[in-house]
């Protein structure tokens, strides 16, 4: 008899479902294949992607509250994220009315008055119970980590990758505030590399894998974030990877979708694969190419992979 | 040589107002630079980090309101996470931004996203970006 899907909540954030649905997918494939069936919290909302640094910008708890807490109405005592900035946010926000009395109090008091119409069935629904933070915010990566075991991973692969030299990028959102996000240390942290090493690739390290690639100043101050990512893409390739893995979609946007305006800046930027740690770890699962999703790369990552274009379906 | 300082009122409101809203200890940055040695966007930025704290501490808004680097941080904590006595600079600067933007007016508003973009951008960056630098 098949083993039974073990049920756990999964928050995608906005952009898996509209613009990086190859991070979503990819998700999905890999987690059923580990034996875990998702459920994403009911009326799911956007998290509102920064965590209000100032103090007194309370409202900006709430949405990410209210997801916690439909989590807990629904019975779960963990959610995991795969995009950094949802895990970030989702994080501090709970850390914040679990350490300051005010804010719990003011949150929820907030929150009493949710009238929720289900989105469905157009049911409403008025009867909230507080939250009180006990819902524990995960990264995918420390999910692995810590509750899946990579033993688990190491006796599930299917296809060999032993050839392929990665960088992993982290970014800012994962690892920092410094005391606060608490996955590992951010000044010299190993998770990603760990990860990359029980899929069986082979892990590059460089000098720029916790650098910023200028987040949301590629809207704001576009040249200043082009050449933070160019930095970061020259780095990758100097070190000798063939590819450079994350798992925030604004990076991917700022690394891989905005090469070409890099090029712009820099003609001599490297052309280099960027793919989400989720496509490597369903890859080495099994998990059939088209569902990869590998044509919304802008940079093609199949020859990096080893697969052969001319295999290729047209 | 000592210099004394001298803060009228609304200087002193100010430094206060941000320490407040930032949850950090404005004065215990002695400026030893190493924020400004790690921040990635500093080469941008017309001042650096530890000079944007200095001018905090003084409580020199216009100065602050007229630096580009005000709106070059880019809150990747960098500096957070290599200040000897833990100060996050983008809280401050979140700070000092919600208490001097002019009244009414965006740094980055919708009217500014280039139309061409609007089917490559993930929602992420817009949210960010507005959250970040609009009323
Ligand atoms: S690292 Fe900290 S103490 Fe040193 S100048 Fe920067 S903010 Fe001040
Ligand atoms: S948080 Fe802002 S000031 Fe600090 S290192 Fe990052 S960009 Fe620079």
């Amino acid at each position: 008899m098949p083993d039974k899907k073990r049920k756990l909540h999964y928050y995608p954030g906005c952009t898996l479902k509209e613009k990086t649905t190859h991070l979503d997918v990819s998700t999905y494939a890999a987690m059923e294949i580990l034996g875990y069936e998702l459920i994403e919290p009911k009326n799911w909302t956007c998290c509102g992607a920064e965590f209000p640094l100032n103090e007194e910008k309370i409202i900006g708890l709430t949405a990410p509250i209210r997801i916690l807490r439909q989590v807990k109405i629904e019975g779960g005592d963990k959610v995991f994220t795969v995009c950094s900035f949802c895990f970030n946010v989702l994080k501090r926000a709970n850390e914040a009315i679990m350490s300051d009395s005010l804010k719990h109090k003011r949150i929820n008091a907030f929150l009493k008055d949710d009238i929720s119409i289900d989105r469905d069935s157009g049911e409403k629904t008025t009867d909230f119970k507080q939250y009180n933070g006990d819902v524990n915010v995960l990264h995918l990566l420390e999910f692995i980590r810590d509750w899946v075991g990579y033993e688990k991973i190491r006796s599930l692969i299917k296809r060999d990758l032993s050839g392929i030299k990665v960088v992993p990028y982290y970014g800012c959102r994962l690892l920092r505030p410094k005391g606060k996000m608490a996955i590992d240390e951010p000044e010299d942290p190993s998770i990603f590399e760990e990860f990359l090493e029980n899929i069986g690739c082979e892990v590059i390290d460089f000098p720029f894998k916790q650098e910023c690639c200028g987040s949301y100043l590629s809207l704001s101050m576009p040249d200043a974030a082009s050449e933070a990512s160019y930095n970061i893409l020259r780095s990758a390739k100097l070190s000798g990877a063939d590819m450079l893995a994350l798992s925030c979609p604004l990076c991917y946007y700022n690394l891989d979708t905005r090469q070409d305006r890099i090029k712009e800046n820099f003609p001599d930027s490297p052309e280099i694969p960027v793919l989400f740690f989720t496509q490597l770890l369903a890859w080495a699962l099994g998990v059939d190419e088209e569902v990869l999703g590998l044509d919304q790369h802008y940079c093609n990552p199949r020859t990096a992979l080893g697969i052969d274009e001319s295999e290729v379906k047209k | 040589m000592r210099i004394k300082l001298k803060f009228d009122e609304n200087e002193k409101k100010f430094v206060d107002r941000v320490s407040e809203l930032s949850g950090e200890n404005i004065y215990s940055c002695y400026q030893c630079g190493r924020c400004s040695a790690g921040c990635p966007f500093a080469f941008e930025m017309d001042i650096l980090p530890n000079q944007l704290i200095r001018l905090v501490q003084m409580g020199l808004k216009e100065e602050l309101l007229g630096s580009k680097a005000l709106f070059l941080c880019a809150s990747c904590f960098t500096c957070q996470a290599r200040c000897p006595k833990g100060i996050n600079i983008a809280s401050i600067a979140e700070a000092a931004r919600d208490l001097i933007e002019p009244k009414g007016k965006d740094y980055f508003g919708p009217e500014e996203v280039p139309p061409e973009l609007a089917d490559e951008l993930p929602q992420q960056a817009l949210v960010s970006v507005f959250r970040k630098f609009s009323k």
